[in-house]
């Protein structure tokens, strides 16, 4: 009797580290490959793309068996043993809101509504650089100095919907 | 600058990566993910498409104004404004690049400008294109003008054929109005490429999409590519 609650207890233990694991790395190895400033090789890529798209939902199953193996094994862990289990479900909870999050856009703020001002009124100075596009009567610049920090615009030229990359 | 619909859907994208020093774009509606670079899927359900590219250019504010009317300029996001950095250029050089490419003479931050005819790429150090511009040049068989404009920043690039005939250009010397002038009817160009006195008066060459980047990164993105050389 005391011998298989022993053993239920070790398998317990076993999965609580196996899922903590997998939700902390299913965060954590795409964000450490599509790091800035480092060489991704296109297989390490590929791998880290896979991995993020399948974060957000794999995250929150693994998250929800850790709390379900730590109310299970609360009770009969040690006070060492409780304080593994709280610092990793905080590190579990921390890579399922990671998963959700798209932080890259915590440095290059999105521009959510593009709003334009005509060419008369802009201060922009005559020497700097803009990209340009046309459709028909509908001219548009966008300063590369602001794209340089949003990279992204999604604009509607005319009837044309564009994307405006830097 | 990308056309934003692939398979009849209108995509919203945003940043989300980066490969190589050059970033990586997903689209909200199938969460496909895009290298900003080239429009192509790399990854998800629209893998494999390619945006279309849409044919824009870089100018300076002065040259655009000079050359439309009713312009719309997008404006300073209030809460960013003072996250735009004048000097981004020289910062974004100091960068540590994590992809080189040996056996040319251009330094991986070399800016060139790069262009695809036919399936062939061609590199222009612009360097080189402020020394030389206007650059006469042929692609797998089509000819080619690649200018600076009279700003000395502004760029474009053309099919260099008038009349179905090619045509070669030079600047216009002791004047103080930019133009070209083709050596076979001797009309002036503007940098629009449109001819504005001679018998060509009225006709425009054709424009091709040019790129302006950093050499490493117009390598990494077109390997086969060639540079130009005079």
């Amino acid at each position: 009797m005391h011998q298989s609650s022993e053993r239920g207890s070790r398998g317990l233990w076993t999965l609580f580290a196996a899922s903590s694991l997998a939700c902390i790395g299913l965060f954590f190895v795409p964000a450490f490959i599509i790091r800035p400033f480092r060489y991704q090789s296109p297989r390490a890529l590929s791998l880290a793309l896979m991995v993020r798209q399948r974060a957000p939902l794999g995250t929150l199953v693994a998250a929800l068996i850790c709390l379900l193996l730590v109310l299970a094994l609360w009770r009969i862990a040690r006070t060492w043993q409780r304080i593994v289990l709280m610092v990793a479900m905080l590190l579990v909870a921390f890579s399922a809101v990671m998963a959700r999050i798209n932080y890259f856009e915590w440095m290059f703020h999105p521009v959510d509504s593009p709003q334009f001002e005509a060419e008369t009124q802009s201060k922009l100075d005559s020497a700097e650089m803009i990209m340009a596009v046309r459709f028909g009567n509908d001219a548009r610049a966008y300063p590369i100095r602001e794209m340089a920090y949003h990279h992204i615009v999604n604009d509607m030229v005319g009837t044309e919907p564009v994307a405006v990359t830097y | 600058m990308w056309r934003r619909t692939a398979n009849g859907k209108t995509l919203h994208f945003y940043l989300a990566g980066i490969n190589n020093q050059n970033f990586l774009m997903r689209d909200k509606e199938t969460g496909t993910w895009w290298q900003q670079i080239t429009g192509k899927a790399i990854y998800g359900p629209m893998k494999g498409t390619a945006l279309e590219l849409i044919s824009s250019d870089e100018l300076t504010f002065g040259e655009w104004k000079s050359e439309i009317s009713n312009g719309q300029v997008l404006a300073a996001v209030k809460k960013d404004a003072k996250e735009y950095d004048s000097n981004w250029e020289p910062e974004v050089a100091k960068l540590p690049v994590v992809i080189s490419f040996t056996g040319t003479e251009l330094k991986s931050r070399d800016v060139v400008v790069g262009l695809e005819v036919g399936g062939s790429a061609r590199a222009y150090p612009w360097a080189t294109l402020l020394k030389q511009s206007p650059i006469i040049d042929r692609v797998q068989g089509t000819p080619l003008l690649i200018a600076v404009g009279p700003d000395g920043k502004s760029f474009r690039a053309f099919v260099s054929r008038v009349d179905g005939k090619d045509a070669e250009f030079f600047l216009q010397n002791g004047t103080k109005d930019w133009a070209l002038i083709d050596t076979t009817t001797a009309s002036q160009w503007n940098f629009q490429g449109c001819a504005i006195s001679g018998p060509s008066a009225g006709r425009c060459l054709d424009r091709i999409s040019a790129l302006k980047d950093y050499w490493f990164n117009w390598r990494n993105y077109h390997p086969d590519t060639t540079i130009y050389k005079h």
